[in-house]
């Protein structure tokens, strides 16, 4: 079943259009890879699903319901919740409060709120950086944390934008089995994503964008061996 | 778990000395400056619900503060009616004030949101001017004769001396502490500085962004607005200038930003600093002080300008303060002293 329903979604900025009539849809359980060269809408259209824009044409349906014009607490309340390629930190507050705040959209107990977020904080292995502000970490752990909090807001589905974006291949590995293991425990994801190889790894199906358009749609292996794809990521000659 | 059993333990013992105060000081002018005091904690707390926690930097405390005072005091003057039933009513109506400024004022971000904080607060001062049938303009309400507080038919007190006020003061400060020490540690605390933090990550968690401003909105006005009451009650007259102007913001403000934005004690120390600063500065204190040391001499050039100059610069020192205390210590004192304590436990490992 899909949970995610994205119908003839374009949006404009003035005269630009940064997503122009895009169509999937994203199932139940699977993991959804969104690329696209800088620049192709990406962003923007994770933007329009999780209620920052409101679409300018088209509809998005998540799990049956019409999400076009909800705001951004609402979309997170109805269980999507994002995160940020360029990491938000709440940069005062420790690791825990930071991931506290995330399951208090779940529970007003502080208490209960603290145990939802521990037990987030162990899924991206960052127990021992529990008590550190938040803002003192090193970007390898913020990527983990924007992530740990996404996940205590329990949401059905998680969107992860460029969340490998600046680290060390160590680090990415270590976010590619945090990314399988979450798909492990049934939740649904899309996940934006330069690094190609990574993308092929933990992809069902992918779809491709490119100046705002959907280019194609397929599984990892359709879409690395279409000449489209290659062009536009590589120019022409590549082809 | 010691440590705060230990807390608890000194503010009981604070809260004990505070409360017998009265008993053994007997000096008007120092309960005056307990007062003054309390009167700043809880001017500089409330304003750090909003200011502190939530990180929405109102410059524009002065209207709720001068519609709490203006209207405890009109329906005293012109009605009769008790202040600690006019404090109600002024409470109720600084609500209907605070959703309508921050329905309009929460649409806007940083600076605007400041700068639109400060034109609210000047429309209403101005029509304190100029509402003369209601306010009396600008010279301000006198009504300085409170009626006996009783209960039951025995009289509690009847607000001769200080005292009342002294211990008024004091449940107001505790009060309002109190609410934010709650408020701290609740889910408004996490989702008031969530919103501070990063407003579009609050928003992203599930987080109604308005709905929490306008809540933080609410409690910061409605204790700025009891402050505003208790200073017209004590004070016995209120005018534009003094109630609702615009230093009154940003004296609110300052409290706040010295002692510790986001921080259960920061406004605490900032009374402590400003207040008896400001009024060592207006009784000429420092220059008596200076001249007593032996570094100026009384009767040359240096002790007479400053004798003349210095009670009129206490604006002058003010300014000075803050731009101190925003270069060397940006979190304010509480900031100041944590960070002093932990260095001091690094260098103990």
């Amino acid at each position: 079943m899909a949970i995610l329903e994205i119908k003839n979604v374009s949006k404009f900025f003035g005269g630009l259009a940064a997503n122009s009539d895009v169509s999937f849809s994203v199932e139940e359980g699977t993991i959804m890879g969104l690329i696209g060269p800088n620049g192709a809408g990406k962003t923007t259209l994770f933007n329009c699903i999780t209620g920052y824009y409101p679409p300018s044409k088209g509809e998005i349906f998540f799990d049956g319901k019409r999400m076009n014009g909800l705001d951004p607490d609402k979309v997170c309340m109805l269980g999507m919740v994002r995160t940020w390629q360029k990491v938000r930190p709440l940069a005062k507050l420790s690791v825990v409060d930071n991931v506290m705040v995330g399951a208090l959209a779940r529970t007003s107990s502080l208490k209960v709120a603290r145990e939802l977020a521990m037990e987030q904080i162990k899924v991206v292995r960052m127990e021992h950086r529990a008590d550190f502000i938040a803002g003192g970490l090193p970007i390898g752990e913020r990527k983990k944390l924007e992530v740990a909090r996404a996940l205590a807001t329990q949401p059905k589905l998680l969107l992860l934008d460029e969340v490998m974006g600046g680290l060390n291949p160590a680090e990415s590995e270590e976010i590619i089995q945090l990314i399988l293991d979450i798909k492990k425990r049934g939740l649904t994801q899309m996940v934006i994503e330069h690094d190609m190889k990574a993308i092929m790894r933990i992809s069902d199906r992918i779809v491709v964008l490119t100046s705002g358009e959907k280019l194609m749609e397929g599984s990892p292996q359709e879409v690395v061996s279409n000449p489209d794809v290659i062009s536009a990521y590589l120019g022409e000659a590549h082809a | 778990m010691n440590k705060s059993i230990l807390k608890a333990v000194v503010i009981l013992l604070l809260l004990s000395g505070l409360l017998a105060i009265p008993r053994y000081v007997e000096s008007p002018y120092a309960l005056h400056m307990m007062i003054l005091l309390f009167l700043s904690v809880m001017m500089g707390q409330s304003w750090n619900i909003l200011g502190g926690y939530a990180g929405q930097h109102s410059v524009g405390h002065a209207a709720y503060f001068g519609v709490g005072a203006y209207t405890t005091m009109m329906l005293m003057h012109t009605k009769q009616i008790a202040p600690w039933i006019g404090v109600w009513a002024g409470m109720a109506l600084v609500i209907v004030v605070a959703l309508a400024i921050g329905s309009i004022c929460f649409r806007l971000r940083g600076p605007y949101f400041v700068l639109a904080s400060i034109a609210v607060a000047e429309i209403l001062r101005l029509s304190a001017i100029n509402l003369t049938t209601l306010t009396n303009g600008a010279e301000g309400i006198l009504a300085t004769e409170l009626p006996a507080f009783k209960i039951g038919g025995t009289i509690v007190t009847d607000f001769l001396t200080k005292v009342p006020f002294y211990y008024i003061g004091l449940f107001l400060v505790v009060l309002t502490i109190g609410i934010t020490y709650l408020v701290q540690h609740s889910k408004l605390g996490y989702f008031f500085q969530a919103i501070r933090e990063d407003q579009d990550a609050a928003h992203s968690l599930g987080i109604s962004i308005s709905f929490y401003k306008n809540i933080a909105l609410v409690i910061s006005a409605v204790l700025t607005s009891l402050a505003g009451s208790f200073y017209g009650i004590y004070v016995g007259f209120v005018d534009p200038p003094t109630v609702l102007g615009l230093d009154v913001s940003v004296q609110i403000m300052l409290i706040c930003i010295i002692g510790g934005m986001g921080t259960l004690w920061g406004p605490v120390l900032g009374s402590l600093v400003l207040v008896p600063l400001s009024e060592a500065l207006r009784s000429n204190m420092i220059t008596e002080g200076l001249v007593k040391i032996g570094l100026v001499n009384a009767d040359s050039k240096i002790g007479l300008f400053l004798k003349e100059n210095l009670s009129h610069a206490h604006v002058l020192l003010y300014g000075i303060l803050v731009v101190v205390v925003i270069l060397f210590m940006p979190d304010g004192l509480m900031g100041f002293i944590k960070q002093m304590a932990t260095r001091r436990k690094q260098e103990a490992v």
